[in-house]
């Protein structure tokens, strides 16, 4: 039995829960943009089907248009690899 | 280079006999893009032309090879032709071969559609008959009677009927087929007993006998005729290997007729002259001149009329070096560029293939794709597709100079230090020391966003200059160099305050003053903000709400590294997982689960890698031009350019007459 109150955290410990918190902290940047981008790109994308299925030349234009939201996601990429690896 | 094509504005005028002769020898050139005559002012008195002789035979002919052509399922494929034919080889079998081939495609066709129509009845049939099969009464029982009333359907299950009648009934478990003879005054009993059991009437077919035989008769000749189609089916087949090259030219030239002959339809004429007019390359306009003197004999009067740019929209055509070429796809997909704009393929050209190497740098990929760019090539001859792997071609070239610098093959570390930047990471556990070069990379990316959006801007000032005039030029110029000044000053500012590896270090640079509480250069920056909005304010001050907008587009310029970053961080884990985790340490103890561990693996290697491939293809091109339409082109960009589409044709199957 551990008692509780007098139980010690050594450095390893901090050091461990410090890069456990940082994990955590990058995946939810990475997830959560990438759940905006979807939201986003649901209704370009929609669209965007729909004017392609009306004129094929549009599919290039309709492309780029549904990867604009796209930003987003690779922010959170960003702040988690700078949460990861500096 | 960054400019399109000169354009010279040309206005023939001769007689009407001169026509023919001048349609022939533009078409020939395939230099002159027509203007519509509109029935502008200047032209009071004039008409719209009439088309020239032959139009209408050459349009019936076209129309019965188009027939033939589809009658054939001969379709062009856009490569040109090994064999071209000559004009006058084809004309003279347009004559001779098309009417027989008409006939014979018109023959199949007519029995193919006969035989459709005869295949379908046969099938409503043997619809009609298939609930009879369940009792076996001759069909001609079913009718014909003075006194009795007969009904015919299916029913859910047997019903029991009181009034005096005759009942078949065959069952299962879905339903089953009811017949009932009754009197013919017990008629409206039977009827309503019936529909209160759910009962639907089917229709009596029109025949005799039993209907199991009619329906093995109808299948007979539905089997008759299956096998008749597949014969006619072959022998289409057959003359459209025979007929499709021919079918082919022949469009061609005869496609060719009607176009020369109906040009006079774009043309102003009167009763007895006409005048076209067009635009022709600047470089080619002397040689136009002299050529359509040479073919009337003088008798032709050829001026170049001045540009107003203010009414004329001249027609846009590429002016590149040869390998800026396929970058023009990329242009066309925008929008084509403005006549009196800088042209910017030249800049994508460059940009994007090493974009596209900073995101996907690997010498692995890079070979794997130029490989399907080479032969992509062999088989998809078109000219989209030809431009389209071209770019990947570049692209892939790029990727293996990038994968060199970063040393990576596959995920896999080549055996030399990567050479600027380190992209490996740390997945496995392990041996590489220090991990990925992550921050040096995002700024590094961040500066190429500066550097471009930089230059983005500079092109903007320079097409205002070009394009505008008055006070509205002199406020755009003004504006874009707000928005310059808006940048830099936020990026001395934050210079001034924090130290940032790769970039420059103001935070030395003098004492903090006193009150403001920050160092001398950030005043330096504020001023340039402050500029800088009231700059762009002064313009439209609505524009002042894309603000923030500056800070987004310059950091967008980090997907390069992080779309790179992930797609190597894919690779790695693929071989972490196939090599580390099932290859290794199933060789390392051999057993027969070993060995299907080890194809497992193998498996997972090949699966992961293609996938790898394909979203590095969509990650490195999209994101590379995705940067340059949002970020690079919205700076400065008009676009909407007329295509430059001259008179004449792309020959494929015949050669000039």
């Amino acid at each position: 039995m551990v008692d509780v109150s007098t139980a010690v955290m050594t450095v390893e410990m901090i050091q461990a829960s410090q890069a456990g918190l940082k994990a955590i902290g990058a995946g939810l940047a990475v997830g959560l943009t990438g759940i905006g981008t979807g939201i986003a790109e649901m209704s370009i994308g929609a669209a965007a089907v729909g004017a392609t299925a009306e004129n094929r030349d549009l599919f290039g234009l309709s492309l780029i248009f549904t990867v604009i939201p796209e930003t987003i996601v690779i922010f959170g990429l960003v702040v988690a690899m700078l949460l990861l690896f500096s | 280079m960054l400019a399109p094509e000169q354009m010279s504005r040309l206005m023939i005028a001769g007689t009407k006999e001169q026509m023919g002769p001048v349609i022939a020898e533009l078409y020939r050139r395939r230099l002159f893009h027509i203007e519509d005559f509109v029935g502008q002012e200047e032209y009071a008195g004039f008409k719209l032309g009439m088309p020239l002789e032959g139009a209408t035979e050459a349009s019936v002919d076209l129309l019965t090879i188009r027939a033939a052509s589809s009658a054939f399922g001969v379709e062009s494929d856009g490569v040109p032709a090994a064999r071209r034919v000559s004009g006058p080889e084809l004309r003279q079998r347009i004559q001779t071969e098309l009417p027989e081939i008409d006939a014979q495609a018109d023959e199949l066709a007519a029995r193919r559609t006969r035989l459709d129509t005869r295949s379908r009845e046969l099938e409503a049939r043997i619809a009609e008959l298939e609930p009879f099969t369940a009792v076996s009464i001759p069909l001609e029982y079913y009718r014909g009677y003075e006194n009795l009333a007969v009904f015919a359907g299916r029913v859910p299950a047997d019903v029991a009927i009181t009034a005096p009648h005759e009942k078949e009934f065959s069952g299962s478990k879905k339903g089953g087929f009811l017949a009932v003879f009754t009197p013919l005054a017990h008629r409206d009993e039977v009827e309503r007993q019936l529909q209160e059991a759910g009962f639907t009437p089917v229709s009596i077919p029109d025949e005799t006998g039993i209907a199991a035989d009619a329906i093995t008769r109808y299948r007979e000749e539905q089997k008759s005729i299956a096998t008749e189609l597949e014969s006619i089916d072959r022998q289409l087949q057959g003359l459209k290997e025979i007929h499709a090259s021919f079918l082919l030219a022949a469009d061609e030239l005869r496609r060719a007729d009607v176009e020369q002959a109906e040009a006079p339809l774009r043309f102003a004429v009167t009763d007895l002259a006409f005048v076209a007019e067009g635009w022709v390359p600047k470089a080619e306009a002397a040689e136009i001149t002299a050529s359509l003197e040479r073919v009337t004999g003088g008798k032709i009067h050829v001026e170049e009329l001045p540009i107003d740019f203010v009414h004329d929209s001249v027609p846009v055509e590429f002016n590149n070096p040869s390998f800026a070429h396929p970058a023009e796809m990329f242009m066309d997909v925008y929008s084509r560029p403005n006549y009196r704009e800088i042209d910017p393929t030249l800049m994508v050209s460059i940009v994007f293939p090493i974009f596209f190497g900073i995101i996907l740098g690997d010498v692995g990929y890079g070979i794997i794709l130029l490989a399907i760019a080479l032969l992509g090539r062999r088989y998809l001859k078109t000219e989209g597709w030809t431009l389209l792997l071209n770019n990947l071609r570049n692209a892939s070239i790029s990727s293996i100079i990038f994968g060199v610098i970063y040393s990576e093959f596959l995920g896999f570390a080549l055996p030399w230090e990567p050479l600027l930047f380190s992209r490996h990471l740390n997945i496995g556990g392990g041996e590489h020391g220090h991990g990925p070069d992550a921050a040096a990379l995002l700024i590094v990316s961040v500066w190429i966003g500066i550097l471009y959006i930089t230059l983005g801007r500079i092109i903007s000032i320079v097409n205002h200059w070009r394009m505008d005039h008055g006070s509205h030029r002199t406020k755009a110029i003004i504006a874009q160099t707000g928005w310059l000044a808006f940048m830099w000053g936020l990026l001395i500012v934050i210079w001034s305050m924090f130290p940032i590896p790769y970039m420059l270090d103001l935070t030395t640079l003098g004492n903090v003053v006193p009150l403001i509480g920050l160092r001398p250069a950030a005043l330096v920056g504020i001023v340039m903000i402050l500029y800088g909005l009231v700059a762009i304010g002064l313009d439209n001050a609505f524009e002042l709400v894309e603000a923030p907008t500056v800070i987004s587009h310059v950091l967008s310029f980090a997907r390069l590294i992080a779309v790179g970053l992930s797609s190597v961080a894919i690779a790695m884990v693929v071989n972490y997982i196939s090599i580390g985790m099932m290859i290794e340490p199933a060789l390392a103890n051999l057993t027969p689960v070993g060995i299907v561990l080890i194809i497992v693996g193998i498996v997972v290697f090949l699966f992961g890698h293609a996938l790898n491939t394909a979203l590095g293809i969509l990650g490195g091109g999209l994101h590379s031009i995705r940067l340059h339409y949002v970020e690079f082109f919205t700076k400065f960009y008009k676009g909407g350019g007329r295509k430059y589409n001259p008179f004449g044709m792309n020959r494929l199957y015949t050669s000039e007459e």
